[in-house]
């Protein structure tokens, strides 16, 4: 009942200043550039081959790469903020046992990432599916497809919010922890598969793309397990870190 | 029928170091229900330390602080058991005042009705749609307020509640604290303004570096001093010094004595065969005790307790 209330409040954190509008300002010009590139793109040979199939345009608009990195930005966004203007501290005096706490604002925030992935995937699958009239190909993804974009984009998006979180959490700075996303999901895993090149189907956004039916580098629960690694990982670190500082 | 509960806030042994500086030494004081208590030291003296060990948001060394007899986070209803305003500054800037307290609301359970009340209460009720970024300071103030009366908490803990206010805020505040103080509820308040201490406070804590300097009813450490007006003051004051009080020089032929009582004073001189012109309860200001505790008293000793 007292962990309803904290996320009831950690969602009306969320909800009650503009970050999530400028959000999804971003997916909206996103959805808009993948339209542009159906209607004006092409093919290395002048064609449209890579709207050619149902795969072709799963491919396009699989988002839940571009979830987990957006997420990841908005959970660290959103966390680090409750320390840089104090309002960590209400939570804290109100919900004293801050492992509760933070949980609450962990699953807030993932929610939130959710959501952020399902409307980018949302509108992706729209804008690309308004374009393509323009073009000789129809609309050739099932619903089936349709559903399991949206649903790994939704995935990935609750999973790299609770990573940005946990990374907010831990660095306590908003400068440091978008940074600290970018290394971690962007930076990182590249130069990392440089030195072990086994690991490049463990990376996120590789995992991302075999979770919404594009890549199959590893099998799906795998994926999905991995992913929700990436994100727990770091989500415990910061609530440990939690634990252990004082609220300056 | 439920026993009465007891507010009393008790603080025993806190001490808090970082690295090698200790902050907060060794304090042990209490705050009564019923009565407002001033917390007073210069800056950096560890007030703001203490208060967040008190409410659980800073780890003690040593010691622990107790509200009711329960550590902060042991307490069954926080937020209802203790309202409290520690960054005058704890809101997001683009977040409305009035959204800011629906957000502690949702997470301490009181109802929204309370949020506007509060509001009403604190005199930001035409301000509470707009984004707490273009508050004044005054205002955050009033913000912060409103957040620690939400619960209606029998026990108040503020720091520096008055920063900022103007004439009719600081008048609100008095006054809301004073009630709450008359309905029987525990209210500690640091401030450096010592003018209002002197209007609000029935006691006073001073520290000074992180170590307890006195405690007691302000009143009668306002009274606790004597002057002596005697022809040699500078011989009297190492007579009485060496006897254990404290002494400073008040003009050519006086002298004012703390922590000895006026008749040992007067036994003293007449012993050492002083002729006094004049000996006299004195009642201090704050300001000139606050300085009295702070610049010429040493925290090594002992604390007084009147």
């Amino acid at each position: 009942m007292n962990t309803t209330r904290l996320i009831r409040s950690e969602l009306r954190k969320l909800t009650t200043t503009k970050m999530p509008w400028a959000f999804f300002a971003v997916l909206a010009v996103l959805a808009g550039i993948n339209a542009f590139a159906v209607v004006s793109g092409t093919d290395m040979d002048g064609s449209k081959a890579f709207i050619a199939t149902g795969a072709d345009q799963q491919s396009l608009v699989a988002f839940a790469a571009n979830a987990l990195a957006i997420a990841g930005l908005f959970g660290a966004i959103a966390a680090a903020r409750e320390y840089g203007h104090h309002t960590v501290v209400p939570t804290f005096l109100a919900e004293p046992r801050r492992p509760r706490a933070v949980f609450a604002q962990f699953t807030a925030i993932g929610l939130g990432g959710g959501v952020l992935g399902l409307v980018g995937a949302g509108l992706t699958v729209s804008a690309v599916a308004f374009a393509l009239p323009t073009t000789e190909y129809g609309f050739l993804m099932s619903a089936g497809d349709v559903i399991r974009v949206l649903a790994a984009s939704t995935f990935a998006g609750a999973a790299g919010a609770v990573l940005g979180a946990g990374i907010g959490t831990l660095v306590r700075n908003v400068g440091g922890a978008v940074t600290g996303v970018v290394l971690t999901l962007l930076i990182a895993p590249p130069l990392v598969v440089q030195l072990a090149s086994g690991t490049a189907s463990w990376m996120p956004s590789v995992l991302a793309n075999v979770v919404s039916g594009v890549l199959d580098d590893v099998g799906q629960l795998a994926a999905i397990a991995a992913i929700a690694a990436w994100a727990l990982v770091p989500a415990a670190i910061g609530l440990l870190a939690v634990q252990r500082r004082d609220v300056d | 029928m439920t026993p009465p509960t007891d507010h009393s806030v008790i603080i025993e042994h806190l001490t808090k170091r970082y690295g090698d500086h200790t902050v907060v030494d060794d304090l042990s004081f209490s705050v009564a229900p019923g009565r407002v208590t001033g917390f007073l030291g210069p800056n950096g003296s560890g007030k703001s330390t203490t208060m967040k060990m008190m409410l659980d948001l800073a780890s003690a060394d040593r010691g622990r602080a107790t509200i009711g007899g329960q550590r902060y986070r042991d307490l069954d209803d926080p937020a209802r058991t203790v309202g409290a305003m520690i960054e005058s500054d704890a809101f997001h800037p683009g977040r409305s005042g009035r959204n800011h307290l629906r957000v502690l609301a949702d997470a301490t359970g009181i109802p929204h009705h309370r949020v506007d009340e509060v509001l009403e209460e604190v005199g930001l009720a035409d301000a509470a749609r707009r984004n707490a970024g273009a508050y004044s300071l005054g205002m955050r103030q009033r913000l912060g307020l409103a957040g620690a009366l939400l619960g209606e908490p029998p026990v108040l803990i503020l720091d520096e509640p008055g920063n900022g206010l103007d004439p009719e805020g600081i008048r609100t505040l008095r006054d809301r604290l004073r009630a709450q103080a008359a309905n029987g509820g525990t209210v500690f308040v640091s401030s450096h303004l010592l003018d209002e201490v002197e209007h609000i406070a029935d006691d006073v804590v001073v520290i000074n570096k992180g170590r307890l300097v006195t405690q007691g009813s302000l009143a009668e450490l306002q009274q606790a001093a004597s002057l002596v007006r005697t022809i040699d003051p500078g011989r009297l004051a190492v007579v009485l010094e060496q006897a254990g009080a404290a002494t400073e020089t008040h003009g050519p032929d006086s002298l004012i004595v703390r922590e000895m009582p006026i008749d040992e004073i007067g036994d003293r001189a007449f012993t050492a065969g002083f002729a006094i012109h004049e000996l006299s309860p004195r009642a201090g200001s704050l300001e000139e005790l606050f300085l009295t505790w702070t610049t010429t008293q040493s925290t090594d000793q002992e604390v007084t307790q009147p």
